[in-house]
């Protein structure tokens, strides 16, 4: 049926306006900063005339808006007269083109930047680090971020903040600081606890998470640092990633200062890809050279400034200028670099320097380590507030819902509260640089534990401090948390990294490149399809063990025999696989590794087999047993075997050494699964996988992970109709919920408990009576995995699940 | 499909006027620094000639001499100079006298009296050729990289116009894998809304026989079940602790994103994107390939309000339009795929009396030549498979050097004149446009004013302006408009 309905040019028009024909920013600013500001802006009024804001503009009555031709400035302009015209007769004249736009500017209303002023900005944020005196307020609660904010409430005659429930409160911080949910046990723990501190403690028990905090401030560094495990500029080798240096200075709890230290001035290439930014074959605009990508990703992440327009032209809203955007990129640059405005060489070269010399420079003279490094040591500089600034209150953001400067990448707006931003940024400093620190303070304070605002207007231009805002929950927080209740994590993991708590040592011992052979056929090119061949090894051990991990992949197909037993096998090499031998692996004597590895398709291919016997002595020395050139191998299989005794059947074989091949497409693949294939069995732990450590599917991409192609650093606060529509028909998510009903099934509990344990597992409380007896109507007398799942999608899909209150 | 609306459907959550729930997408981007329109008085945006864009795209590269601009044919010879090559098919007449294009695309030839041909689009040479980053520039206006996430053309029209029916998604993307292809990191940087946000992001449907899954309940989930199921979502939302958030504006979106879903998925538009619905004599006329299968669906989308629908041949490196070796035997293949669905298209939407109000257009990222690769004088990299000088082998026989500097694009419907020709390239090589030449920013332009959106439109982002066409500067080609 035609659906064309005729709305067009009403219906759409509401929001989109008309555009403007002229851009304040970029015509009018030029022409007023050529012809008059001089005499009529920042400090100067002659003729008591100010054009430094638009106020002062129409106070004095020289201009009109959509009057130009009663517009006393630019009747000025136009006048024959050398006593009156403007500007005064020996200067140059402004041009009919520009005195059109003028005239235009006015007949559209002279639209002007909110906030910008030819004199002096009205806010010039502080650069230098300020330690303000905690005030004397109300109550004086210990805790200094409530001494602030109980002062600020009562300066701006605000109620006192309310506290959130204990149930708001649980779900709220496990989120924020983990990025996941309590389990209903937990839940049932927490607010049945009665001990006062018990918010206080929670919060430190979840800091002490290592791995789950890492996992989960993983995904803010990766949109702050532009980090990801696939995107563009990695097809053609212009881009690195910094994953397994990123997850380790998580891990530790590395100082903020160490981390920009290292991202600056990268000691190796481990985190070197941040400021060696995203390469494109060919060539680019130089608004977006390596140099200037530098200068860019250097200031909004670490400085909070946006460089992107004062890397084409001289900002007009901002002070930054060209030289200082290609003075920071002369840092970087390897050559000599030529200013471009507007893509247009200048003829002048840059000078390496940076944007806030008070406490020192760049020498343009040192080289480009040094430069970077002299860099990195002004960013970290004691005198320099505006980095630690910069980071708290993405960490109050991140916490908050909202920065105390506002947005996040803008930090020469004004704060709401600069004394609070200049406590929690000296307090840092002062302080290591513990960036797990900064966010216990402030999720211990009253201020973080109390009741979300409801906001009506997001954006209102004036912001008053009422309560933490809603977050909505992130791409990969979604996706843990379903998979965290339905236990239905996927299996393996894109991110580079070791995953797990691991000592750094044992880390590197369990890191290490696979090593892949097959038999003599290989000497004439590929193996034919269905060639099976037998590869074997004995070995004795030379002192006692406390673990013996195996690990192994073969192209296309193979079984693995340990001392005549089964122990592994797999038709996809894609996918390497790992288990346990402690308990097998024989004291003395002779053991045995024996692989029937066979080649599949329907023509000559690539074959090959990899596997790796990792052992720690009870000394605590490592060994490893790999598939390499002293491995045995035959083409002919003995009938029978494999069941128990090889030992006498291989002795009979004519043995040939196996061949070693060499082939990045497996080691590729291969290799990044063998760290954490053995942390996981070789320290017993078994941590299901994290949306952060994944490459963004269709579907996260959909709930807002950003493609990290440039720095984004806030999320979406939104559900759109198309995340909706995915919400309600994605089949992986379908699947992963009737796994999760099946498993809530499985607890056979009676029906009021089962609600009960559903909502405290959903939403970290218990369900109303009402919301009782809606859920148990809606299941009657089928409790079974459709009714089950659907239960969970409804909670799944409601505001109090998916935001972050 | 046997899915009836359910007759006790709950009605909106957030009740709201018609109105205003069309508008709050626009202020849902208002959120958190999304871009804002730039408001002012100065600039009418002008009439609009299309109320829906459907964009074919020959994804990897259309060679203009093989297809829409015939040149000088030279049969395959064994030991012919590559040199000699220009067109490697012969041309064939047109509905319109004058215009004549290549062998193998008669059907298109018959309806050539319903649009202009433009034949003198040129691309900027990149120094090298990365068919991705031309394709960004050409569904963004801008050559990446660029320092924010660039809109493609569909989303501007998403975002601007908003959508053709309240129910259908403004922008449907059919026929590209995204995932399993390569260059696929380098296609997502485009096939979204950037920095508008996902609410005006593509909805991607790569196979379009499997496009109804998309807007169906989920798999083994009864109709009875989905409804049912909504219906407890609704009750536990109202009856939920968090009543006294109701005027959250987050909360608001969800709720009403969630009811946009549902009505989707239980309207009669839905069935717009089951092709299976079709007479078995329509589907054939259109089962050419997946391309041909995307123009169906493409048609029926638009006959149910999409805004802006793109069907792509794919793209997917060295296949397809993307021929570095055996060109000739590609394009063969390649204009039996698109010729009877892209006529039918037309003659569909003409006889629905929707082609005056729908602009399709035909295009590529470039096109190709035997020999030049860019443009005359550039430093691209020859990336040929084959370099001879001498043609021993049919898998020589082909366009297989990217040619940025001459390129055919087609327009039907949407305002535009019927039976027109614009620009011209030269008859001997190097084949360059010679005659009114049209930058992709000015066709960007052309697109625009036919969809009623001022090429100057603009956005604040990040506290620049950024332009629907690069810096505001597109010019519309008007001469092709009818008037």
């Amino acid at each position: 049926m035609l659906r064309f309905i005729a709305f067009l040019g009403l219906l759409a028009w509401p929001f989109a306006g008309q555009a403007s024909a002229v851009d304040f920013a970029h015509q009018i600013v030029p022409i007023l900063k050529t012809h008059c500001v001089e005499c009529h802006g920042g400090e100067e009024a002659e003729g008591g005339f100010s054009l430094n804001t638009r106020e002062l503009f129409l106070e004095s009555d020289a201009a009109l808006p959509r009057k130009a031709a009663e517009s006393h400035f630019l009747q000025l302009i136009q006048s024959d007269d050398p006593d009156a015209m403007m500007p005064p007769a020996d200067q140059p004249r402004v041009s009919d083109e520009q005195f059109a736009l003028l005239s235009q500017w006015v007949n559209e209303g002279m639209r002007w930047e909110p906030g910008f002023s030819f004199g002096k900005p009205r806010y010039q944020p502080p650069f230098r680090p300020r330690r303000p005196e905690l005030p004397h307020t109300t109550g004086n609660p210990q805790h200094p971020v409530d001494r602030w904010i109980n002062h600020y409430l009562a300066e701006h005659q605000r109620p006192a903040l309310e506290p959130a429930s204990d149930s708001v409160f649980l779900r709220r911080v496990h989120l924020d600081l983990v990025g996941l949910m309590p389990t209903a046990e937990q839940a049932q723990a927490f607010l049945a606890d009665t001990s006062p501190d018990k918010r206080t403690k929670l919060v430190d028990q979840l800091l002490a998470d290592n791995l789950g905090y890492t996992e989960h401030w993983l995904t803010f560094w990766n949109d702050l640092l532009r980090n990801d495990y696939d995107g563009t500029g990695f097809i053609t080798g212009g881009r690195t990633q910094i994953s397994r240096w990123l997850y380790n200075a998580l891990l530790a709890n590395k100082p903020f200062d160490q981390m920009v230290r290292e991202l600056i001035a990268p000691p190796n290439k481990e985190s070197a890809g941040f400021i060696n930014g995203i390469k494109w074959r060919g060539t680019v605009s130089a608004g977006q050279t390596l140099p200037i990508q530098f200068s860019q990703s250097v200031s909004q992440s670490f400085l909070g400034i946006n460089m992107k327009c004062a890397s084409c032209h001289d900002s007009f809203i901002a002070r930054w200028t060209l030289k200082d955007a290609y003075g920071l990129a002369a840092i970087y640059s390897d050559q000599p670099l030529e200013l471009h405005r507007c893509d247009k060489p200048t003829g002048q070269t840059a000078q390496a320097s940076w944007l806030f010399p008070e406490i020192g420079q760049i020498d343009p003279q040192a080289n480009k380590q040094e430069r970077l490094q002299q860099l990195a040591n002004l960013m970290v500089h004691p005198e320099n507030g505006r980095v630690p600034r910069t980071i708290v209150n993405r960490l109050w953001g991140q916490l908050m819902g909202r920065g105390i400067v506002h947005p996040l990448d803008a930090m020469q707006t004004e704060p709401w509260y600069p004394e609070l931003l200049d406590y929690l940024a000296a307090d840092f400093q002062d302080n290591g640089y513990d960036l797990k620190r900064t966010i216990r303070l402030i999720a211990t304070s009253q201020a973080y534990q109390s009741r979300s605002e409801s906001v009506q207007q997001p954006d209102a231009t004036v912001f008053e401090f009422q309560g933490p805002n809603a977050k909505r929950l992130t791409a990969e927080q979604f996706r843990d948390i379903v998979w965290q209740i339905t236990q239905s994590a996927p299996s393996s993991l894109d991110a580079p990294i070791e995953r797990g708590i691991v000592a750094p040592e044992l880390a590197k011992e369990l890191s290490f490149a696979s090593s892949w052979i097959w038999g003599s056929t290989v000497d004439n090119g590929a193996p034919a399809a269905g060639e099976k061949v037998l590869l074997w090894r004995s070995f004795q051990l030379k002192k006692p063990i406390e673990k013996a991990v195996l690990v192994a992949s073969v192209d296309n197909a193979y079984t693995l025999y340990f001392n005549g037993k089964k122990a592994l096998s797999g038709d996809n090499w894609q996918q390497l696989q790992v288990t346990d031998l402690t308990k097998q692996v024989k004291a003395s004597g002779e053991n045995q590794i024996v692989i029937v590895a066979e080649n599949q398709g329907s023509s000559p291919n690539l074959a090959a087999a990899f596997c790796a016997l990792w052992l720690k002595h009870q000394d605590g020395s490592v060994e490893r047993i790999a598939t390499d050139d002293s491995w045995s191998s035959s083409l002919k299989i003995p009938p029978g075997s494999g069941k128990n005794k090889w030992q006498p059947k291989l002795a009979q074989l004519e043995a040939e050494p196996a061949r070693v091949l060499d082939s990045s497409v497996w080691k590729n693949n291969i290799d990044p699964q063998i760290g954490p294939a053995l942390v996981k069995v070789a320290t017993g732990q078994a941590f299901p996988i994290r949306a952060a450590l994944l490459k963004a599917d269709d579907f996260m991409r959909t709930l807002g992970r950003p493609n990290r192609d440039q720095i984004v650093t806030s999320r979406p606060s939104e559900l759109t109709t198309l995340e909706a529509l995915s919400l309600s028909t994605n089949e992986k998510l379908m699947a992963e919920l009737q796994q999760g009903a099946q498993l809530m099934l499985d607890l056979e509990l009676p029906p009021n408990r089962l609600i009960d344990h559903i909502y405290l597992t959903v939403l970290t409380r218990y369900p109303t009576g009402q919301e009782k007896q809606l859920v148990a109507s809606h299941i009657a007398d089928q409790a079974d995995v459709s009714s089950i799942s659907d239960v969970m999608w409804a909670l799944f899909m409601s505001p109090e699940f998916q935001m972050v209150r | 499909m046997d899915f009836e609306i359910d007759p006790q459907a709950p009605e909106a959550i957030v009740r709201r006027d018609f109105v205003k729930r069309l508008t709050a997408a626009g202020a849902a981007a208002l959120a958190s620094g999304a871009p804002q329109m730039v408001y002012g008085d100065g600039l009418k945006h002008p009439e609009a000639k299309a109320d829906a864009c459907i964009l074919l795209w020959m994804g990897g590269g259309m060679a203009a001499p093989d297809t829409f601009d015939p040149k000088r044919y030279a049969p395959f010879k064994n030991g012919m100079a590559v040199n000699d090559v220009l067109s490697t098919f012969p041309a064939i007449p047109t509905a319109v006298e004058g215009i004549e294009i290549c062998e193998g695309l008669e059907n298109i030839a018959k309806v050539m009296d319903r649009g202009t041909l433009i034949r003198s689009v040129v691309q900027p040479d990149l120094g090298s050729i990365l068919h991705s980053r031309h394709q960004y520039h050409w569904h963004t206006g801008y050559v990446p990289p660029q320092t924010v996430a660039c809109p493609h053309l569909g989303s501007w029209l998403a975002r601007v116009l908003g959508r053709n029916n309240e129910v259908m998604p403004a922008f449907i993307n059919i026929g590209q894998r995204l995932e399993g292809v390569g260059e696929k990191e380098e296609l997502k940087a485009f096939t979204t809304a950037g920095f508008f946000g996902s609410e005006y992001g593509p909805m991607n449907l790569p196979f379009p026989e499997q496009a109804a899954s998309v807007v169906r309940p989920p798999a083994g989930m009864s109709n009875q079940r989905f409804s049912n199921r909504d219906k407890l979502f609704r009750s536990l939302v109202q009856e939920s602790s968090l009543k006294e958030y109701a005027s959250d504006y987050q909360q608001e979106s969800l709720l009403r994103s969630m009811d946009n879903a549902y009505r989707l998925l239980s309207s009669k538009e839905r069935e717009a994107f089951d092709i299976g619905q079709e007479p078995p004599e329509v589907q054939a006329i259109y089962n050419t390939s997946r391309f041909g299968r995307g123009c169906l669906l493409a048609r029926r989308l638009v006959e149910n309000g999409a805004r802006f629908v793109e069907v792509t041949t794919e793209y997917v490196p060295f296949l397809h339009w993307d021929t570095h070796a055996n060109g000739h035997e590609t394009v063969k293949r390649l204009h039996s795929e698109i010729d009877k669905p892209i006529a039918q298209l037309v003659l569909d939407l003409e006889q629905r009396k929707l082609l005056d109000r729908t602009l399709v257009i035909i295009a590529s990222e470039f096109s190709r030549d035997a020999i030049v690769e860019g443009v005359p004088g550039s430093i691209a990299a020859d990336q040929a498979t084959h370099k001879v000088d001498r043609i021993t082998e049919p898998k020589h026989y082909g366009l297989h050097r990217h040619f940025t500097g001459g390129t055919s694009v087609m327009m039907f419907g949407g305002g535009v004149k019927q039976g027109h020709l614009y620009g011209r390239t030269a008859e001997e090589r190097p084949l360059v446009a010679v005659e009114n030449p049209v930058t992709i920013t000015d066709l960007h332009a052309t697109i625009m004013t036919a969809m009623g959106v001022s090429p100057k439109t603009q956005f604040d982002i990040e506290g620049r302006p950024f332009y629907v066409t690069q810096d505001g500067k597109g010019k519309s080609v008007n001469a092709i408009f009818a008037s």
